[in-house]
């Protein structure tokens, strides 16, 4: 008990000083109003002011798309990545792994360059005398630069999955008479899809929690929920940390709901081949 | 659709994905090296001026002391943390680890954004210096990748008969855990420590509102000079870049190096 104790009392402390207790101090601010008593206005606020309701939907709606669009091109990836050479493979994996940690400001910045109003592509695009037809800073250039992120992020969650499924199954199905659509339909997609729906919503997660490379994109000109709570904890006048709380509780939970229902599909899953 | 086409097919998806992904950060490093680059397709000459610029400047090299101690400090608190708890949940009680799973979820459920939220309602008005409550949550951070990594080590060997021979031999539990285990899962250790460091050094949301960007490390100084002076910004980047392509390299290395006796052994059991 008492080894056990000290194996324990690092991480432990690490976790009640940097996680629970804020996060504790958090939900209990959230429900504070402005004299300190207790009360619902923030939560009042968050629903009932346009500006904030415009943060969420601008969220669910980037991440949406962009988790979506990521996913397929992951899900495409991964299944060409498990088709090469061993060696390459695992070459290309720390290839992804490092383009995904290029996500934020560097990737904000080359996306300037390449989309930015100084742009290569605006450069092109006048040159060939065409009109103005893709703006980085809006939402859809947004969405364009979490793909970079969410796809090879979407590809390292999919391959182990995909590397795991047994050629052999095709082999044995094909020998049976089964069409290769049957036996996509019938073998593979029900062994995958609880996989797919758990890497979206860790993609959905992902994308939903991103803040720097949006506040380095756009500045506060494109208000989600991450860059407004960074106004509101760093805003200096404008700074109300028992609103940011009250959006952050918001956001925790919900995150969790989705990562936990992510988590049970492909446990079930499990427990069912168990 | 026959194995070979499909393998052709297969090289051809990668080829595009890897031009897509690549795109952006060819463009910057293009970029740095240009006299300038505004609203022309091309650059309109190459020059080093900008690298011996940036090199030369006294900020840049503080900035990487910042960055350095950083990644440094919060490399060894994870390792702190997480080798002990690891070591104990692999070889005594692997029950630990399903509690240890919600630690894996942790950046998607609780992201820096939200956490450094939390963080500043707590201790803003604490007498706690903030650069230790920041080190503190950027190891909470890297957990995930720490664990991942340290628990990969503990496959496939009987690191308990181990570590109680060395017991049986006289040795204290931390001796005997710094002599026998610790060398026999080297290379997981390192890959933990490099990945956990690699995202320390780059660490930013936490860091610039935490401090309120009084404390300038590598990634908010990238981001005061893309406001400034976009070439300096792009060399920057493109250093930034070449730091995590030669941290992969190490990463690919180590793993090719230790990955290839195990893989052997795991075709000789097959046959």
């Amino acid at each position: 008990m008492k080894t056990r104790l000290k194996v324990f009392f690092p991480l432990g402390l690490l976790v009640v000083l940097v996680l629970l207790l804020p996060i504790t101090v958090m939900i209990i601010a959230s429900f504070q109003s402005a004299d300190g008593s207790f009360s619902l206005e923030n939560y009042h606020q968050v629903v009932s002011t346009r500006y904030y309701t415009e943060a969420i939907r601008n969220s669910l709606a980037i991440s949406l798309v962009a988790s979506v669009i990521s996913l397929i091109i992951a899900i495409i990836g991964a299944w060409a990545l498990t088709r090469l050479a061993p060696k390459t493979k695992n070459i290309l994996i720390s290839l992804f792994n490092m383009s995904s940690s290029f996500a934020g400001v560097p990737l904000a910045f080359s996306l300037i360059i390449l989309f930015g109003n100084a742009g290569i592509w605006q450069a092109l695009m006048t040159a060939l005398h065409l009109p103005r037809t893709f703006e980085i800073y809006s939402l859809s250039g947004t969405t364009l630069a979490y793909t970079f992120f969410e796809v090879p992020l979407g590809i390292m969650f999919l391959f182990p999955v995909f590397e795991e499924l047994n050629p052999e199954w095709k082999e044995i199905s094909s020998v049976l008479g089964a069409k290769p659509m049957f036996f996509f339909k019938k073998v593979i997609f029900p062994v995958v899809l609880p996989n797919i729906v758990e890497v979206f919503t860790l993609l959905f997660a992902n994308a939903m929690g991103t803040y720097e490379t949006t506040f380095a994109l756009t500045g506060n000109s494109l208000v989600t929920i991450p860059t407004l709570i960074g106004t509101l904890i760093d805003g200096g006048l404008t700074a109300n940390v028992p609103l940011a709380c009250t959006f952050a509780t918001l956001f925790a939970l919900f995150m969790t709901a989705i990562v936990w229902l992510g988590n049970r599909v492909t446990r079930s899953k499990r427990e069912v081949k168990a | 659709m026959s194995p070979k086409a499909s393998t052709r097919v297969a090289r051809g998806i990668i080829t595009f994905l890897f031009i897509y992904l690549a795109t952006p950060i060819v463009v910057t490093m293009i970029y740095s090296f240009s006299t300038s680059w505004v609203k022309t397709i091309l650059p309109n000459g190459l020059t080093l001026k900008w690298y011996s610029e940036l090199v030369a400047s006294p900020e840049f090299m503080a900035v990487l002391l910042r960055s350095f101690s950083l990644g440094l400090l919060t490399t060894l608190i994870a390792m702190a943390c997480f080798l002990p708890v690891v070591f104990y949940a692999n070889v005594y009680n692997p029950q630990v680890k399903s509690h240890l799973r919600f630690i894996t979820v942790l950046p998607f459920t609780i992201p820096g954004i939200i956490l450094v939220t939390g963080l500043i309602q707590l201790y803003a008005e604490l007498p706690i210096p903030k650069i230790i409550i920041l080190v503190l949550a950027i190891s909470l951070l890297s957990l995930p990748l720490t664990y991942q990594a340290l628990d990969n080590a503990f496959i496939g060997r009987d690191f308990r008969a181990m570590f109680e021979q060395a017991l049986v031999l006289g040795d204290s539990p931390f001796k005997a855990f710094v002599k026998v285990i610790i060398p026999n899962i080297r290379a997981g250790v390192l890959v933990a420590m490099l990945l956990t460091f690699t995202s320390a050094f780059g660490e930013y949301v936490l860091t610039n509102l935490l401090l309120g960007g009084n404390f300038e490390t590598l990634k908010i100084y990238m981001y005061r000079l893309m406001r400034s002076n976009g070439q300096a910004s792009s060399v920057l980047t493109t250093i930034y870049f070449i730091f995590l392509a030669f941290i992969s390299l190490i990463l690919i290395l180590i793993m090719q190096h230790y990955s290839a006796p195990h893989k052997s052994t795991k075709e000789g059991a097959k046959k």
